[in-house]
């Protein structure tokens, strides 16, 4: 088994340390900096995240999206026809995105996130995993104003989004993430999302990872399981049901289980960590379990989330040495 | 009487004065005294009751020139929090989101002492200015309790005794927010109900509540439920299109009627806030109109606040002279 994170982490450091990143910003705001000044800025931010999660422990890490704005921004800028407009509640956080609206074709043109990808993998010991935004999640929370219709809306920005798979693979990602928390706010509409996702991940080649988070799969498993993927990452917070669910069918996907509450500062031991990895573990091969937070980690303090990933870590060997 | 038609209120907050910003930021710093930051906020406090009066709002608010974020204002007051550290809201925008730790509870009376300041610099009624437990617990990390729904309970305990102590004290308005009241609506808009129950149970006050941000259709008509005389909501920022929504059912309830954009910097005219009562009058009956910006005023300028209140104000005595002939 592997542990591992869900994308996200705390950009700055708890008080009174310096916030770097967001002085950065401000100044970058008020043109005392350049935007080559900035994106040295997030380049060390991102290197110190990679260490801190290696520090902690985590076998599969991520860059902690450092240079995302939020998970819809950094994709919707990079493709074809959108204008980014106001300020949305991102599900039920008090986390604010920017709306993407649809006022075009949306074209894949060139790699959005390869070269952010190609310097975490340089800065890193450890694995990294490129996380990209999933089409039908940028769907929901975007605004259509070009397509009329959500099908053709959806299939696009798959199409386009296969592209930045295909290149992630060809940078030599070993594995793959997307994330859709949107299916499951919209769970009707799973035949779209199954189509998207066949078009999403048509010849790439690295391991393919979906997760989704803020809730559990009912009413959609087993159908996700024939979904083109080899993980399957669940929030077994937040969707606490999972457990039950997963019970309905034989799992037959690696498991990403998200126990680690990514959404509140409340700390987990690593007893409990052990414990959720056994009780997985009645129904996934050990070696095909990736335990993690529940969701992306920048819901927390910088400490608070350091902190939950030693936890993590420290429950993980546990379980490990207690298999063993 | 026709003075007691469409009065005037404001939301709460409004801009802190540059000598103010500065004095937060040196006080945080430890390089003055509490006592001179106290006088600083009591001056800044004067200052908007006097320009509240000046431009001829009917009922006055202190201006909140003594509280940062709405959330960690209470938390800072109350038993059993704690702040962690700073999360990330959007862009560079960082908040204090406190955590509870412990059993919640109120060591004593938390806006009593600033309401009794700005009542005692006006003959005009000054509103209390409460946080809901809904949105204290929404906006929380909670470490302790094992349920949300306890910890909102006991919560709406704290902020009943609250509200309590502000009407001893001769509040006769008193308005308890709930911007996040929306964010569960199908989950737990009943524990939201169940909440406001109790903060408001057996006061006399007029009591009010400020729902702002998020899907209001989505809580229609099940947000006439809460225990309030007023819902206070945001019109137009969206050019009034929830007065859709309220045409069935019927709005029930007192509206604090949102005429101003609170997040733009454009001043509207009194002809755009005369244009809104008179189409909102279409659709809920006059006797419950009040007449209020959308939102907290404190992202704009001072000069800004000025101008749209004066709009504000001007637009209604105009509806109220057309209804008077």
């Amino acid at each position: 088994m592997k542990t591992t994170v869900v994308g996200s982490y705390p950009k700055i450091p708890d008080p009174p340390a310096p916030g770097r990143w967001r002085t950065s910003v401000e100044k970058l705001q008020r043109g005392e900096i350049t935007a080559e000044d900035m994106r040295r800025v997030e380049e060390e931010v991102t290197a110190d995240v990679l260490a801190e999660m290696d520090r902690a422990g985590i076998d599969i890490v991520t860059d902690g999206q450092i240079r995302w704005e939020d998970g819809q921004t950094y994709f919707t800028r990079g493709l074809g026809g959108f204008s980014i407009n106001g300020l949305q509640r991102y599900f039920d956080t008090n986390v604010y995105f920017r709306q993407p609206i649809a006022v075009g074709e949306t074209r894949w043109r060139a790699p959005i996130s390869i070269a952010d990808y190609t310097f975490a993998a340089a800065r890193s010991r450890r694995p990294v995993k490129p996380v990209v935004s999933g089409p039908f999640t940028l769907a929901v929370l975007s605004r259509d104003e070009f397509y009329g219709n959500q099908d053709q809306f959806v299939m696009a920005l798959a199409s386009s989004l296969n592209q930045e798979l295909r290149a992630l693979a060809a940078a030599g990602a070993p594995v793959i993430q997307v994330d859709e928390p949107g299916l499951l706010t919209h769970r009707d509409r799973f035949p779209l999302f199954r189509r998207a996702m066949d078009a999403l991940w048509d010849g790439v080649t690295a391991e393919r990872a979906l997760y989704t988070y803020f809730g559990d799969v009912d009413g959609l498993y087993p159908a996700i399981l024939d979904l083109p993927v080899d993980i399957l990452g669940l929030d077994f917070v937040a969707g606490a049901q999972n457990w039950d669910v997963l019970r309905k069918a034989k799992f037959t996907k690696q498991l990403g289980l998200g126990i680690v509450d990514a959404r509140n500062t409340r700390m987990e031991t690593p007893e409990a960590v052990e414990a959720a990895c056994r009780r997985a573990a009645e129904f996934v091969p050990a070696d095909h379990l990736h335990v993690g937070p529940s969701a992306g980690l920048e819901f927390l303090p910088r400490k608070v989330a350091q902190r939950k990933l030693e936890v993590l870590a420290a429950g993980a060997r546990r379980f490990r040495e207690g298999a063993a | 009487m026709t003075e007691q038609i469409l009065l005037t209120t404001t939301v709460g907050s409004f801009p802190k004065p540059p000598y103010l910003a500065e004095a937060r930021r040196k006080h945080a710093r430890k390089q003055i005294d509490a006592g001179e930051f106290r006088d600083l906020e009591r001056r800044a406090t004067e200052e908007w009751i006097r320009r509240q009066e000046e431009i001829g709002v009917d009922i006055l608010v202190d201006g909140e020139m003594y509280r940062g974020d709405m959330v960690a204002y209470f938390a800072d007051q109350m038993d059993g929090f704690a702040i962690p550290g700073l999360v990330r809201s959007y862009g560079n925008r960082y908040y204090p989101k406190p955590a509870v730790v412990a059993p919640v509870g109120r060591r004593g009376p938390i806006t009593v002492e600033w309401w009794s300041y700005a009542q005692s610099l006006t003959a005009l009624p000054v509103k209390g200015m409460l946080t809901g437990p809904y949105t204290i617990a929404e906006w929380s990390f909670n470490e302790h309790y094992p349920t949300r729904r306890e910890l909102v309970l006991e919560l709406a305990r704290a902020i009943h005794d609250e509200a309590v102590d502000l009407e001893r004290a001769g509040a006769r308005y008193i308005q308890i927010d709930e911007p996040a009241i929306h964010t569960r609506p199908d989950a737990d808009f009943d524990l939201a109900v169940e909440a406001m129950e109790i903060v408001t149970q057996g006061l006399k006050a007029y009591t009010i509540s400020h729902v702002c941000y998020g899907d209001v259709p989505r809580i229609y008509p099940a947000m006439l439920r809460l225990a309030v005389d007023q819902l206070d909501l945001a019109l137009k920022n969206e050019e009034y299109a929830l007065l859709e929504t309220f045409k069935s059912p019927k709005f029930t309830k007192d509206i604090g009627l949102g005429v101003l954009d609170a997040h733009s910097h454009r001043t509207e005219t009194p002809e755009e806030v005369v244009d809104g009562i008179r189409r909102t009058l279409k659709v809920i009956p006059l006797p419950q109109v009040y007449v209020t910006p959308d939102c907290g005023l404190k992202t704009r300028t001072i000069d800004e606040t000025v101008a749209k209140l004066t709009s504000m104000v001007e637009g209604a005595r105009r509806v109220r002279k057309e209804l008077s002939r």
